[in-house]
């Protein structure tokens, strides 16, 4: 088996642009499933991505929590990570300087606590050039402060948002939590704060149990449900915060080869997050890249860019 | 052959694997043989692959499995059926193919001058233990096995161990072989009498805290291998972390084997069942 799949030859241009940003193809990582990139070395090759999207990145380390921290389930898995990350400081000396001598935007996917752990964090970045844009992870549900909740209303997505509009000039993308009765609101409260983009959608909050230990299957309890099954939930919210916003949409959610990110496209998104499917095969985002290639050279479509919002209703 | 040498830059690979013969070796216990012959030419005692058991919608992810054995173009893996996806290995036959990503993890590592070892297995914990028995004693290290299980029959590669051990001293649940009891009442009293420079265990996380323990009353250091549900197996997705003295670290690329002394036993979880 190859190492690394073959380039596909291809007319179309995949290129596109969200946020200023200009990347050489839609395809980007999902925060969390890929690192920073380097344990993926040996699999992809790193120039082909859109971008790298990091593990979620906050002031000081933080631990995470207990094990068992994923499970299995139908079509997908649950995680309960808790964003473990070794802080600003250690990313920066770290997994930073590794991403600068590799040839793809960096993205960095930043949480905290409080508004003032994500400034913290965005005002350590903004002294680090390699950095192309941030993420700003309102939507981790697996951190008791912080994270989802300030993604599930609007007052506090449009403050973190704000907070950190006032300390950049970067690309700021908002990444926004499914488990909300009304996403686009979400989406309008950040787009009207100065979100440059919004990705959606985080995982959906679930939970598994084992029958015959009367467990749950995740020290948690609860976690985020994330693959193949949620993508119908992610398509839907795409499709109806690309109809409700001006910012260009990023979607995610249960891509896991070329068709879907199709179809995420076709929805409306710019561009898309391959996530859990790097688990199960290390190569998934480059199958990504080349099944888009090969649907705009089977379909003659000469610009990625243009299949954006081109469902046909 | 060195188990010491695993090159820091050991790059694990993603290879097509076939199925050579898949049998059962004891109730619910398999060992499958697959040609690998990239990974079998790489793999040191204690690393692991992640298998691709199958696809679909029920089978999202992989599943880790320690290497037994590896010779030639040829890895043995030896597994419980324990769910789903051990359920559908054990269905596997001659000429089935999947896809595996290894060798993972740091493996056992045992420094150079090592001249006497106490391997200790507990039930499926035989499975990473056997190459290395092999190895060591393929390189002049004496070998002591403490080896328990339920029953005589779940004492598995017990051949493998005889074969290259001095010593093999079993214990089991129901008295069907060996003491009856813990493999604890083995491995203490081997510790006394066969004086190891290492002691190296693999088994359920009580059963590994009560022989780290009685190593380190013997002043004997310990290695553990240790098992946790993962779901990238390249150090990621911070799934399988164990928690340590110097933080938490990733059984898949920090692990899955541990010194002894660095384990916080408090953060033990229950057996995963996959």
């Amino acid at each position: 088996m190859e190492q690394k799949s073959p380039r596909v030859t291809s007319g179309a241009d995949l290129s596109v642009e969200i946020a200023g940003l200009r990347l050489r193809n839609p395809v980007m990582t999902a925060s969390g499933t890929f690192a920073s990139g380097r344990e993926y070395a040996d699999f992809v090759d790193l120039s082909r991505l859109g971008a790298v999207v990091t593990k979620g990145v906050s002031p000081m380390a933080w631990t995470g929590n207990e094990s068992p921290r994923v499970a299995e389930t139908f079509g997908g898995m649950l995680n309960s990570i808790g964003l473990q990350n070794p802080g600003v400081e250690a990313f920066c000396a770290g997994d930073l300087v590794w991403l600068g001598s590799q040839d793809v935007p960096v993205v960095v996917n930043v949480c905290g606590h409080s508004v003032e752990d994500y400034v913290r964090v965005v005002e350590r970045l903004e002294d680090e050039p390699g950095v192309a844009a941030y993420e700003v992870n309102i939507s981790c549900p697996n951190v008791d402060a912080g994270g989802m909740a300030f993604g599930t209303s609007c007052a506090p997505a449009g403050a973190v948002t704000a907070a950190l509009r006032s300390v950049t000039k970067r690309p700021l993308i908002v990444k926004l939590s499914p488990n909300v009765t009304d996403i686009t609101e979400i989406a309008r409260a950040v787009e009207g704060a100065g979100a440059d983009a919004v990705s959606l959608v985080n995982t959906l909050l679930g939970m598994a149990i084992d029958a015959e230990t009367r467990r749950p299957k995740l020290a948690r309890v609860v976690g985020g449900l994330s693959g193949p099954a949620i993508k119908p939930v992610a398509l839907r919210m795409v499709w109806q915060v690309a109809r409700a916003v001006g910012v260009p949409v990023i979607g995610v959610g249960g891509i896991m080869n070329g068709a879907d990110a199709v179809e995420f496209l076709l929805a409306g998104a710019a561009a898309v997050q391959v996530g859990t499917a790097n688990f199960a095969d290390p190569t998934s985002t480059m199958r990504v890249v080349d099944g888009l290639a090969e649907y705009c050279a089977r379909h003659g479509v000469g610009r990625v860019s243009d299949l954006t919002g081109a469902l046909e209703e | 052959m060195s188990c010491a040498a695993l090159d820091a830059g050991s790059h694990p690979l993603l290879e097509r694997v076939e199925v050579l013969a898949n049998d059962r070796v004891a109730e619910g216990v398999g060992l499958i043989a697959l040609h690998a012959p990239r990974i079998a030419a790489a793999v040191e005692p204690g690393q692991f692959v992640h298998l691709r058991i199958a696809t679909g919608a029920d089978f999202l992810l992989r599943r880790p499995f320690s290497v037994h054995r590896a010779g030639g173009e040829t890895i043995e893996i030896l597994y419980q059926v324990l769910g789903r996806g051990t359920l559908d290995l054990a269905g596997k036959t001659r000429g089935d193919v999947m896809d595996a990503i290894g060798p993972l993890g740091t493996g056992w590592d045992i420094p150079d001058g090592i001249a006497h070892i106490l391997l200790v297995a507990g039930g499926l914990g035989a499975a990473p233990l056997g190459m290395l028995a092999e190895r060591l004693s393929a390189r002049g290290v004496a070998v002591s096995v403490a080896q328990g299980a339920p029953t005589s029959e779940r004492l598995v590669a017990r051949e493998l161990f005889e074969s290259v051990a001095r010593r093999v001293e079993v214990a089991t649940d129901d008295g069907s072989a060996g003491e009856r009891g813990f493999v604890t009442v083995v491995s203490e009293r081997l510790l006394q009498t066969d004086r190891p420079d290492l002691v190296c265990v693999c088994g359920p996380e009580i059963m590994a805290r009560a022989v780290a323990a009685q190593a380190a009353r013997a002043g004997v250091p310990c290695r553990v291998s240790l098992e946790r549900l993962m779901a990238c197996g390249i150090g990621a997705c911070l799934s399988c972390v164990v928690t340590t003295s110097h933080g938490r670290k990733r059984a898949c690329v920090d692990g899955p084997v541990f010194d002894a002394e660095e384990v916080c036993w408090d953060g033990a979880e229950v057996p995963p069942r996959h």
